[in-house]
């Protein structure tokens, strides 16, 4: 077996949007988040994991975690060999993940982590490929990605990547809509919603008022974000195959009462619910407006341009946090004796 | 519940000014940048070009009840506020129709019937001021906000950090707008500022904080109607962080030898002005000719505010102790 390598990206704008100002959403400082990722080195260290691939950023996280680093030598703690991915322009955007997911998945990683919002697991899901995804919250919507003690998810990234839990028992994969107007496309990994808004501005959605339409790859009755408007009227999990659409009106018969952003919770107008099947397209009716995938304000459509809407089966492969520590129970793997370890399959934990 | 401001289309009237605000920040300052070659400007200059967006998508948020403090890099802030482009230019080539007499020049340049306190050579010189007049605004039930524009190098002034403290303590009309640009003269911010986001420091002060494209002028007027609408109710202080990049040096004459290419990436594909005009005009809510009489408008008030300036007299030395105390 070769060296488990596991990549981590962290994306230092997550978790710092509008809805900071108008919702009294959850503060994510990037001193946390660079906290994270070495809660999460130390974790992946105890299971044996010995290299670290590390997406770097303007925003201070990967610099934070270089200065812990040069802290630490000499100082006895075993952390794996983190590589920076640094050598690419850093644009500050969405594409500096998804360079970085690239250069992970090219180099061999057999798990990646990314730290960020919903915005940032779509991004990260989007070049991801077949490898597993492990996606921990440090953003605002928290639906897809997890709120997860990072060291829980640095043994769970751990176990899989060494090949100690094998992946296929423990990974799954989820569902995708994409939202496409005339040649340009993105994906959603939870809900896309039509907005009569005009401009993309600061992105995040939260008045109700501007919907008329809204797809969901699942929705659960306990989500926050859009797709909490279905998940109290209509139901879909994860892992059933079928998604589901409704209008959005505030005329409509019919509402519910919907946390559709952190800090705010109002009635919604919802008609003609429908399940959507996989595969098939459905057309956005609105003449003009805003595209928003999970939550954020991302294509705009004109006139006659048609946008649609279609959901996938093919999204990323996600690693089950409690299946893999679930596994590792079931197996002994995190044991030890007096001498060294006991688990079944001991061979990737020693140096 | 919340109680956040009803999200209404901008209008094509305010479309048009915000455009025609950005646009005349720029031609204002590329003008200063030629003219200031000539060697014909006294004292330093520094350029906003670039941060046009911030300044407009703030400030057209404001009324005639609200004040600004300024920075160093005063000029957007003056445009947007409403100080007249040719008692600028004139302030500027230090000449006696200058907004203030020709005696500040580029980093004194203040109208306080426009509401704006100054531009001011001390760098985190402008937080503290507007906790004066947003406690004023407060106290005498004006409903007025203030709002303080400042740099990511002043972001590290203690000046500026007990003014975000005293705001919140007394929960003032107060928006403290963080203009990242990337250098504090030569210092990159990534270096200098410890928490990185300049918006982090908003929690240890129990304000929101919130980061903001700064190129964009809608992601701009967005947060900014947001922020100042929960302060003129009551709600307190903000801090918006812009993240950008100034088109031009620390001030003109600024080899910049500390930064290479990111000028060009931000003219070629974040410009505010570019971006804005195209996205109008892909909605229809702006036609192209709408653009270009305000860019023909614009460029002639300029060409008129530079005229005028060189051709008024300079102050002369029975001014030189006129304007030396005020009487309140």
């Amino acid at each position: 077996m070769g060296d488990a390598i596991v990549g981590v990206v962290a994306n230092p704008l997550s978790g710092r949007d509008i809805r900071r100002l108008v919702t009294q959403a959850s503060v994510f400082p990037t001193a946390e988040k660079a906290n994270m990722i070495q809660r999460m080195l130390t974790a992946l260290a105890a299971v044996g994991v010995h290299r670290v691939l590390l997406g770097t950023d303007l925003g201070g996280i990967s610099a934070a975690v270089f200065r812990a680093i040069e802290r630490r030598q000499g100082a006895g703690g075993r952390w794996p060999e983190v590589e920076f991915l640094d050598g690419q322009p850093i644009r500050q955007t969405a594409q500096d993940t998804v360079d970085a997911v690239r250069r992970m998945v090219t180099a061999g990683a057999q798990v990646i982590v990314c730290l960020g919002g919903d915005g940032t697991a779509r991004v990260t899901a989007s070049a991801a490929g077949d490898v597993p995804m492990l996606a921990l919250s440090t953003g605002t919507n928290n639906t897809f990605p997890a709120v997860r003690e990072a060291t829980i998810a640095g043994l769970a990234a751990g176990l899989v990547a060494t090949g100690t839990v094998p992946a296929d028992g423990v990974t799954a994969r989820a569902k995708l809509l994409e939202a496409r107007v005339g040649d340009r496309a993105e994906t959603a990994l939870i809900d896309v919603a039509v907005s009569t808004e005009r401009h993309v501005g600061s992105r995040a959605v939260w008045d109700p008022a501007t919907l008329t339409q809204l797809f969901c790859a699942f929705a659960e009755p306990d989500a926050i974000g859009l797709s909490s408007i279905l998940g109290q009227l209509s139901p879909v999990a994860r892992h059933e195959p079928h998604g589901v659409t409704a209008r959005i009106s505030p005329g409509a018969a019919r509402s519910v009462l919907a946390p559709i952003a952190p800090g705010l919770v109002v009635p919604v107008g919802v008609s003609e619910i429908e399940r959507m099947r996989p595969g098939s397209v459905y057309p956005i009716d609105a003449r003009a407006g805003v595209i928003a995938v999970d939550g954020e304000r991302e294509l705009t459509f004109e006139p006659g341009q048609r946008p649609t809407v279609r959901l996938r089966a093919d999204g990323p492969r996600c690693l089950d946090v409690p299946a893999v520590l679930a596994a590792s129970a079931r197996l002994g793997l995190l044991r030890r004796t007096r001498d060294g370890p006991r688990g079944r399959s001991p061979s990737s934990s020693e140096d | 519940m919340t109680d956040t401001v009803e999200r209404k289309a901008l209008t094509r009237e305010q479309l048009l000014s915000a455009y025609r605000m950005m646009r005349a920040i720029r031609e204002f300052e590329e003008r200063v940048h030629a003219e200031f070659a000539t060697g014909e400007i006294p004292g330093f200059v520094h350029l906003y070009a670039g941060e046009e967006a911030s300044a407009v998508g703030v400030c057209s948020n404001l009324d005639g009840r609200d004040t600004i403090a300024s920075t160093h890099r005063g000029h957007g802030h003056c445009i947007a506020k409403g100080v007249d482009v040719s008692e600028m230019m004139a302030e500027i080539y230090g000449r006696q129709t200058g907004s203030c007499h020709g005696k500040g020049g580029s980093m004194h340049i203040a109208d306080l019937s426009k509401g704006m306190l100054g531009a001011n050579g001390i760098v985190g010189g402008g937080p503290p001021l507007i906790c004066g007049t947003a406690l004023a605004a407060k106290l005498k039930g004006t409903g007025g906000v203030s709002v303080a524009f400042f740099g990511d190098g002043a972001s590290n002034q203690g000046t500026t950090l007990e003014s975000m403290n005293l705001a919140s303590v007394w929960n003032l009309p107060a928006i403290f707008v963080a203009e990242n640009n990337g250098y504090a003269e030569t210092t990159s911010s990534t270096w200098s500022v410890a928490s990185d986001n300049i918006a982090d420091r908003a929690a240890g002060f129990g304000m929101p904080g919130v980061i903001v494209d700064g190129f964009d002028f809608f992601a701009v007027h967005e947060a900014a109607s947001e922020a100042i609408a929960r302060a003129r109710a009551g709600g307190g202080p903000t801090l918006l962080e812009m993240k950008f990049t100034r088109y031009f040096g620390h001030f003109e004459g600024d080899q910049q030898t500390y930064r290479a290419g990111e000028v060009e990436h931000a003219r070629a594909e974040l410009d505010c002005l570019t971006r804005f005009a195209a996205r109008v005009t892909e909605t229809g809510e702006l036609t192209r000719s709408d653009l270009d009489a305000a860019d023909a408008e614009v460029a002639a008030t300029i060409d008129r505010a530079v005229d005028e300036a060189k051709a008024a007299p300079l102050p002369t030395e029975a001014d030189l102790l006129t304007d030396v105390y005020v009487r309140y």
